[in-house]
């Protein structure tokens, strides 16, 4: 399989009144063309960050302070090649040392995004239809001319992702976009989409609107498609729905999906390779089985531990201790940033671990790639104190309350 | 396990719109939403029953409505022998101190304000137990219990993460030591990680303090691992209930199923779990369907007597006939699309809207049915479409509405057992509707 992005190192931070914030630090992954990467992790872990990042809708006080982004794009990178050749490599171009401009002119044509709360992605005085339509017209300017892609729907998911300013123009889509916004509604399973185009947002349940947002996110014929946590405001038979749009546009259209999500079951479902985020970092990556039938870093099988089983239930939950870290620069341990919740803890976990290849793509942040555990080694738990949960019952605790405040998970 | 401390019994809590004064003036007719419609189900001593479904399906409304927050339209509610809704002064008094509830977010309806200590010993003030200084000792023992530390006892809830509220929450729901507790989805606002840690929590002190729990979530992994009896809700109705190990093993209502099959398993195999997802959304509590409420998504919607279509088809005829009967598809609008002004061609008419509305093939006789309807749309007859396929399609499941059996494992669907007076109102009804002669077309 070819590789349709190569993610090197990439870092993005947060300036904020109460610090220097760091978001996703030093994160490499793959996308290859034409599959489904999953990203999982609970809050905090940078997941949604990455996500942003990769399309550069990061905004201020965030910022992408270092990494490179190929993208692999044989016509950009011809294009590209005379004014600016330190930023292609072959077919690959790393959207890092384009201009804002070119960037700009990428989105909804290579990458589109979709979020969890599509109401957040439409203006609600509008028709679906026509924003759909405004969608599916900016690419097809931009497509004639990169320079005039305007949208009224600005402010709103896609819309935002487009350019500023807003057009008052009633008449700014054209027929041929808004039969393309009929068409797309329609391939994303809307059922009667030339009556439903003229409906507005409230007028959609929520599983409709997700739908809408797709066949929104879908109009520039995206190379990418970047989803975070699509279904998670979705009841459990409609998400099963939504899954099954996704992994069947995902093959009929050959994009590639980056899938961010917190529940280890939906990634199960859809994604072929698997990025377990933890306080910013990329601890684990590899393929599905990789991570899930032979983890090696102890968060990820915590987090495999804590699901309970619908199909094997009774046993007693083993939960991870403690909490998340608040990320805070300040307040990062030049350690592992695990090593305070983690069971296995040694002292080579003081220096922090850089990330270790298992086999093949598998790869994890984590000593126990090199070593076995040994008790000898271990630290005590006053050496690695750090804000906690208390965790009664949760099975390697006992460590006591937080001196600090506590960051909200 | 022997008793049953909690019996609900036909509960109904109904939500009125249009009922201003406004609009009685008006003469607009109040709109009820049937949040809880007709429940009943038992929680036995020392159980913890879950309660699942979809956001909607009135089970939050359920727990308030049970906990007296609200008063029911309808139906009753014993605890412990009494009947909640009739009670007042001291007695009322001890159910409130011996029936506690723990929402999602413990903190919403809290003054930000007030210090962990002064939230866990509220209840305690309230009902005037004990003196300051013991009800302080007796938040201290509480956090200890609950996993935090003794010395937090003074701090304010932004202070502490997600996790550690909801251990605020239910020291607070501990304090007063009540007997039962509601848990309206406790966990679902946790990271997995923290949620597994309050999990265990609430099943050592269920342990500890022979607590009987009400546990309402929509997590259907949770909700095993926690439960012994489960109820399936749908639109403000329970469709089965039953031990915990047979409905998961062995779910006999449709609705269980599909729920259950729609699961994402957090396992390798998951890739290759063939998953048959139910159309639709849940309709809406204001205006729910005829019948049995989940006939307009169910997959194995009864075909009536004389009628034998493939299973696939006859639900795709359903949805169609549906369309038509709320006016989803625009006449208009589609006459517009074939491309004739003029309305002159019927048959390009009714070709593109069959092609469209139709994966699986039809039966010649079912074909014919189809079409006579989308000629009568055509010419912007909603009415005669509608009724012709109602005519030939119509389904025992939108005549007759199911109910719980009695036993151990009851389910509200109309392929199972049913009670006696529900099975004698299907065969009356297709005793009628073989007899209007509708019967076998030719195949
Ligand atoms: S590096 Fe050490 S502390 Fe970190 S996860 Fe691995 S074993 Fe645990
Ligand atoms: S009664 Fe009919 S519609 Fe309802 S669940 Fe049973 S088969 Fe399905």
């Amino acid at each position: 399989m070819t590789d349709l992005l190569r993610v090197r190192d990439l870092s993005t931070r947060f300036f904020t009144e109460e610090g220097q914030i760091n978001a996703v630090e030093g994160v490499s992954f793959t996308v290859e063309a034409g599959s489904v990467l999953g990203v999982v992790g609970e809050s905090g872990s940078g997941k949604s960050v990455t996500g942003l990042s990769l399309i550069d809708l990061v905004e201020s006080p965030g910022e992408i302070t270092s990494g490179e982004i190929w993208y692999n794009n044989a016509d950009l990178a011809e294009r590209v090649e005379s004014d600016r050749p330190e930023a292609v490599d072959g077919d690959f171009v790393d959207l890092r040392r384009l201009s804002e401009a070119e960037r700009r002119s990428l989105r909804g044509s290579a990458f589109s995004m979709i979020f969890q709360d599509p109401m957040s992605s439409f203006n609600p005085s509008i028709t679906v239809g026509e924003q759909i339509a405004e969608a599916a017209e900016v690419q097809r300017r931009a497509s004639a001319n990169p320079r005039s892609t305007r949208s009224r729907t600005q402010g709103y998911g896609l819309g935002r992702m487009l350019l500023d300013g807003v057009l008052p123009d009633r008449s700014y889509t054209s027929e041929e976009s808004w039969d393309r916004a009929v068409e797309l509604l329609e391939r994303v399973g809307i059922p009667d989409p030339a009556e439903r185009a003229e409906e507005y947002p409230h007028q959609f349940s929520g599983g409709m609107l997700q739908r809408a947002m797709i066949a929104q996110a879908l109009a520039g014929d995206p190379d990418l498609l970047v989803a975070d946590e699509p279904t998670t405001a979705l009841d459990v038979t409609i998400q099963a729905q939504i899954l099954d749009l996704l992994a069947d546009l995902q093959e009929t259209m050959e994009m590639s999906v980056v899938l961010i999500t917190h529940n280890l079951g939906v990634i199960a479902r859809v994604a072929d390779r698997v990025s377990v985020m933890y306080a910013g970092e990329v601890v684990e990556r590899g393929t599905l089985d990789d991570v899930f039938d032979d983890p090696v870093h102890p968060y990820t099988k915590g987090l495999l531990g804590s699901v309970p089983d619908i199909d094997r239930p009774g046993e007693r939950l083993e939960p991870i201790a403690g909490n998340v870290p608040d990320l805070v620069d300040a307040n990062m341990p030049d350690r592992c940033y695990f090593a305070d919740r983690c069971p296995k803890a040694m002292t080579d976990c003081l220096t922090r671990p850089p990330e270790y290849e298992v086999s093949g793509n598998h790869r994890a942040r984590c000593v126990l790639a090199e070593r076995e555990y040994s008790e000898a080694d271990a630290v005590s738990d006053a050496r690695l104190s750090g804000p906690t949960d208390g965790g009664a019952g949760a099975a390697s605790d006992g460590s006591s309350a937080p001196d600090g405040e506590v960051s909200d998970d | 396990m022997t008793d049953p401390l909690v019996r609900v019994d036909g509960l109904e809590k109904y939500y009125y719109e249009n009922d201003t004064l406004l609009d009685r003036l008006t003469g607009a007719e109040p709109e009820a939403v049937r949040a809880v419609d007709g429940v009943s189900f038992e929680v036995r001593e020392g159980e913890t029953l879950g309660v699942v479904g979809e956001s909607g399906c009135g089970k939050s409304t359920l727990a308030e409505t049970l906990m007296r927050l609200r008063e029911p339209t309808g139906g009753s509610v014993t605890f412990d022998g009494d009947p909640v809704y009739d009670l007042s002064g001291d007695d009322l008094d001890a159910f409130r101190r011996r029936a506690q509830v723990m929402f999602q977010d413990p903190f919403s309806s809290l003054d930000p304000r007030m210090t962990a200590g002064e939230i866990i010993t509220e209840p305690l003030a309230i009902h005037d137990v004990g003196t300051v200084a013991e009800r302080r000792e007796r938040a201290e023992t509480l956090l200890e219990e609950v996993g935090l530390s003794a010395d937090q006892i003074d701090r304010y809830p932004h202070e502490f993460s997600g996790g550690q509220r909801q251990r605020i929450g239910f020291a607070r729901a501990l304090a007063i030591d009540p007997e039962f507790i509601v848990l309206d989805e406790p966990v679902s606002a946790l990271d997995v990680s923290v949620q597994a840690q309050v999990l265990n929590l609430l099943a050592d002190m269920q342990a500890e303090r022979d607590l009987t729990y009400l546990f309402i979530a929509h997590d259907l992994s949770v909700v095993r691992h926690i439960s012994d009896r489960v109820a399936v809700m749908y639109l403000g109705e329970v469709v089965e209930i039953g031990p915990t190990e047979e409905i998961f093993e062995s779910p006999q209502h449709p609705y269980t199923k599909a729920l259950l099959e729609s699961v994402p398993r957090a396992d390798t195999d998951e890739r290759d779990r063939v998953v048959e997802t139910i159309r639709g959304d849940v309709p809406s509590p204001r205006n729910p369907p005829s019948g049995c409420s989940f006939r307009t998504r169910c997959p194995e919607l009864i075909q009536p007597p004389g009628l034998d279509v493939p299973q696939a088809t006859f639900r795709e005829i359903s949805d169609f006939r549906t369309r038509i009967e709320n006016g989803d598809i625009d006449v208009d609008l589609r006459w517009e699309q074939v491309g004739d002004a003029n309305r002159e061609d019927r048959a390009a008419f009714v070709d593109s809207l069959r092609e469209e509305a139709f994966d699986e093939p039809l039966p010649d006789a079912d074909e014919e049915t189809v079409r006579e309807a989308i000629r009568a749309l055509a010419d912007g007859d909603r009415e005669t479409a509608a009724a012709t396929l109602r005519e030939r399609y119509r389904s025992p499941c939108e005549a007759v509405e199911p109910a719980l059996p009695a036993g151990d494992h009851p389910d509200a669907c109309l392929l199972n057992e049913q009670p006696d007076d529900v099975e004698a109102a299907r065969e009356e009804w297709e005793a009628e509707h073989d007899a209007s002669g509708v019967g076998t077309p030719s195949q």
